[in-house]
């Protein structure tokens, strides 16, 4: 798994490749609390290159998207591939987050 | 007519996270062997399996070191009716999964995501506790 940060305007863009789940979450974690710790904070979480995805992933990401909204801040994902797509579905989790098909989609958004 | 034969893949893996990955890999091998190459199915019975384990991990052996604890794992492919079958064993603590707590999908929610996974995305999920150990039963058919 391999983790990358990099900033678009005022957008934290994380890429997580590889699995996401309970052996590599804490590590992603970190990463995110970091990068939500800001009021205000913009995240934009880019999973085209994330394999695998567990419920401890899925925990870890909505964790983050709770403390980024208590800092009336924006948090979106971004690249679900369809194996994934279908458990976010499956958990209506779909619902809960803004997902956008790519950097490009999200980025248009987020910084509008 | 010859009958093709049911093939066995057996792994016997440290209840560490680290090694999980080698599950999902013998999962997409055995399927694959086996013709199946849908990727959803393929990923839906990798999840499912895996979320098992770390259900194993997280509580079976939350109160014991983890240096000697293991779970044992046979994975089936059955050709009629085409079906994939995975038992995992564990020699950790019981659990009942009745008692478990279910996600109110209606909000995004931090836990209990795991058995509701494995539940729905399996076509059948069998827990036994034994004396000596606990034994899930997982099946999914393939057509």
């Amino acid at each position: 798994m391999d983790i990358k940060l990099r900033h678009v305007g005022t957008v934290a863009i994380i890429t997580i490749a590889g699995r996401f789940d309970a052996y590599t979450a804490p590590s992603v974690q970190q990463w995110l609390e970091q990068a939500t710790a800001a009021p205000g904070a913009r995240v934009l979480v880019d999973l085209t290159d994330t394999t695998f995805v567990d419920s401890t992933g899925l925990a870890t990401l909505v964790a983050a998207l709770k403390r980024c909204q208590q800092g009336q801040g924006e948090f979106a994902l971004c690249g679900l591939r369809r194996p994934i797509m279908m458990i976010f579905e499956l958990t209506r989790l779909d619902k809960a987050f803004n997902i956008f098909v790519d950097t490009d989609h999200a980025l248009a958004v987020l910084n509008a | 007519m010859s009958q093709q034969r049911s093939e066995m893949i057996r792994l016997d893996l440290p209840a560490q996270y680290a090694y999980l990955h080698l599950l999902s890999e013998t999962i997409a091998a055995l399927l694959r062997q086996a013709g199946a190459n849908d990727e959803l199915l393929v990923y839906n019975v990798q999840l499912a399996a895996h979320e098992v384990c770390t259900n194993i991990i997280q509580h079976a052996y939350r109160h014991r070191s983890h240096s000697d604890n293991r779970i044992s794992i046979a994975l089936t492919f059955h050709h009629q009716p085409p079906r994939i079958e995975i038992e995992l064993h564990d020699t950790g603590e019981s659990f009942t999964p009745e008692l478990a707590s279910h996600p109110h999908l209606s909000e995004a929610q931090i836990h209990g995501y795991g058995l509701f996974l494995i539940r729905h995305l399996m076509d059948h999920v069998g827990y036994i506790a034994h004396p000596d150990g606990n034994c899930w039963r997982l099946v999914k058919r393939l057509t």
